[in-house]
This record gives structure tokens, sequence and C-alpha cells, in this order.
């Protein structure tokens, strides 16, 4: 569903195993990106490159954005630009944040569960 | 500004083939000209911005807005419709078998009683092709019952086969006429082919035109009408 561009110094594999992970992911990520402070959707694009997530088509995002708005987790308003035409401001909203708090709690459990199970002894990549 | 429109135009083009109606086409190609403009004053290109492949993104940006699609099953259409006219013209070739007869024996018409014959012909030639319409019609609206809007679609099909009878009629005959009423086949194929060209464009038609938006008084919720929450 998702179409990612990514970095093309990464081998083919390791990009879709980039791109499963990000895809089960990129609404949590793009609230919380929002949480921080709301923006356009090509500025959620450059966030999410600045926060090292590699290029992700504005294609992508612009679609989660819609569905998210219509489930009301985001909203958006326009907003005059000082440098071109006005641009519509996504923000979190009541229903969103609370939507954030639930994933990132589920996902901090799945992430330690991973975590676990990955640092367990026989699977330590440092022993030889 | 011409990429973006030409990156619309793609983009609606998906949305019809995907069967966006109207209102929700008007509200996503609103919106995305919006954040196109927007990133190209940012000195983005918008084809590039949209992953290159415009028609899959904007498959997913209306699944994805939750908007309203209506398939317009012309196949399943024009073939029940063809059906329904061959399972007509049979009924009505039987029944035409069947009542001349009885006609002509019930009904003696004294010889100082003169039908015209534009009459004759048109009750002659008028009342199958009356048939054939109502099996098509009927059909449709019994075989597609599970089809949207299927009973309006009917009921224009009733209003709109007959116009394009009686304007397929005089084509075909013109036509007939400018090559001295030949039956070679290929003259043939070509008659029945502006026949029935015009019956399947007046199906078309009924399905489109029963497909237009009527104005509601109640819907579903905009998939654009949250507002910003105010923190």
């Amino acid at each position: 569903m998702f179409r990612m561009i990514a970095a093309e110094h990464q081998p083919n594999e390791e990009n879709d195993r980039h791109t499963q992970l990000l895809r089960g992911v990129l609404d949590m990520c793009l609230l919380a990106l929002l949480a921080r402070q709301p923006a356009h959707g090509y500025e959620l694009v450059r966030r999410m490159e600045t926060a090292e997530f590699g290029v992700i088509s504005y294609g992508t995002i612009y679609p989660l954005l819609t569905r998210m708005r219509r489930l009301g987790l985001v909203a958006d308003e326009q907003q005059a630009s000082p440098s071109g035409p006005p641009r519509k401001v996504y923000a979190l909203t009541d229903l969103g944040r609370a939507h954030l708090d639930a994933w990132q709690k589920q996902w901090n459990q799945f992430a330690d569960s991973v975590g676990a199970l990955l640092d367990a002894p026989d699977h330590d990549p440092s022993r030889s | 500004m011409n990429t973006i429109n030409s990156v619309l135009a793609e983009a609606e083009r998906a949305w019809r083939a995907h069967g966006v109606v109207r209102a929700d086409r008007a509200t996503l190609a609103g919106d995305l000209r919006l954040d196109l403009e927007a990133a190209a004053a940012d000195g983005g290109d918008p084809v590039q911005l949209l992953g290159g492949d415009v028609t899959g993104f904007a498959r997913r940006l209306a699944d994805e807005a939750g908007v309203r699609r209506v398939r317009r099953y012309y196949g399943r259409l024009l073939g029940t419709a063809l059906i329904g006219a061959v399972l007509g013209s049979l009924l009505g070739y039987g029944v035409l078998a069947g009542l001349y007869p009885v006609f002509v024996h019930a009904f003696d018409i004294p010889r100082s009683i003169t039908i015209p014959v534009q009459l004759a012909v048109a009750v002659f030639y008028g009342v199958p092709a009356a048939v054939v319409v109502a099996g098509a019609v009927t059909t449709v609206r019994l075989w597609l019952h599970d089809v949207p809007e299927i009973r309006r679609t009917a009921r224009l099909m009733a209003l709109l086969l007959p116009v394009a009878g009686i304007v397929a009629t005089p084509v075909t005959m013109g036509f007939a006429s400018s090559t001295d009423y030949s039956t070679a086949p290929g003259v043939l194929f070509v008659e029945v082919a502006i026949v029935l060209a015009t019956l399947a464009g007046a199906t078309i038609l009924a399905r489109r035109l029963a497909l237009r938006e009527r104005p509601q008084t109640s819907g579903p919720p905009s998939p654009h009408s949250t507002q910003v929450n105010s923190a």
C-alpha cells in the first residue's frame, strides 16, 4: 500500500524490511510529529527525513493524513503563508492524542518483547 | 501550474474510473491542488512529490478518504439488456405468430374503413419493438436487482430506448436506401451495428443519468469536515 523511496545506499532487502516496519508505525509517527507541532503535509515529509526514517514520498503521507482526518485523529485548517499560497496545516485532535498515547504504550510493550527476545543469549550476534 | 493541472487531470481520470462521485472528486481535487501549489512554491515537482504513480496515489487517496463510490456496471448492464432483448424478441415473435391469426379470424374490418399505411406499419413494427424494449428493461430490472440505482436506470431505459429506436430507424433505412437495399453481408452487418450501437448508447446514457447525483437533504458526513481543535 505504501510506496516508499528509500535511501539509495541501502540494499534492496534492507529497504523492504525498513518499509515493512515503517508501514506498521507510520501513522503513529505522524501523530507523534504533529503532537510536537502542527505542520503541513510537505513539512511532515521533511520532518520524517530529519528523524532518520529516510525519504518517504509525499504520496504516501498525504493519503494517510487524509485517513487520519476522516477518523478525527487530526484536523486541518488553512493558514496564510508569507511565501506562496495558503497552506493546509494539520494538528492533533483530542481523539488523536488519546490514540497516540494508547499506540505508544502498545509500541513500547511490543518493542520490549522483541528486544528481550533478541537480547536472549542464544541470539546475541556478538557471540561467535 | 501546468504540471499541477496535468496531475489533477490524471487524478480526476483515476477517480472517475474508480467510481468516485462528482462532489467527492471536486473536494479531493480542491484539497490536493492546495497542497500541490504549496509544495510547488517550495520548489517541489508535483509528480515526483506523489511518488511518480499518480493513478495509484489517486486511488489510495480516495480509499483513505472514505469517499462514496458508485460502480457503473456497464458490461453487466449491456449484456443483460441484450439477453433481455433477445428473450423479448422471441416472446414478441411467439405472441405475434399466435395472436395474428386469432385477430384476423376475430375481427373482420369492413372494406369501407381505410387504415393509413403509416399506422399499419407503426403497429406492425412498433408492437414487436415495444416487446423487445420491455424484455430488455424487465430483464435488467429483475436480474440486476443488486446493482445500485437499477430501478432508476430501468426507468430511464424505458424512456430512452424507444427514442433510440426512433432515431436509429431512419438512419438505418437511409443507409439501406443508399446501398439500394443490398442484402450483402457487409451491408447487413453495418445496419445491425447501427441499431445495436444506438441502443447500447441509449442504455449507457440511461445508466449515466441514473447515477447523476441528486440533491440530498442528508447523507454521510464529508470526509473533510473536521475542524482544528485549539490546544
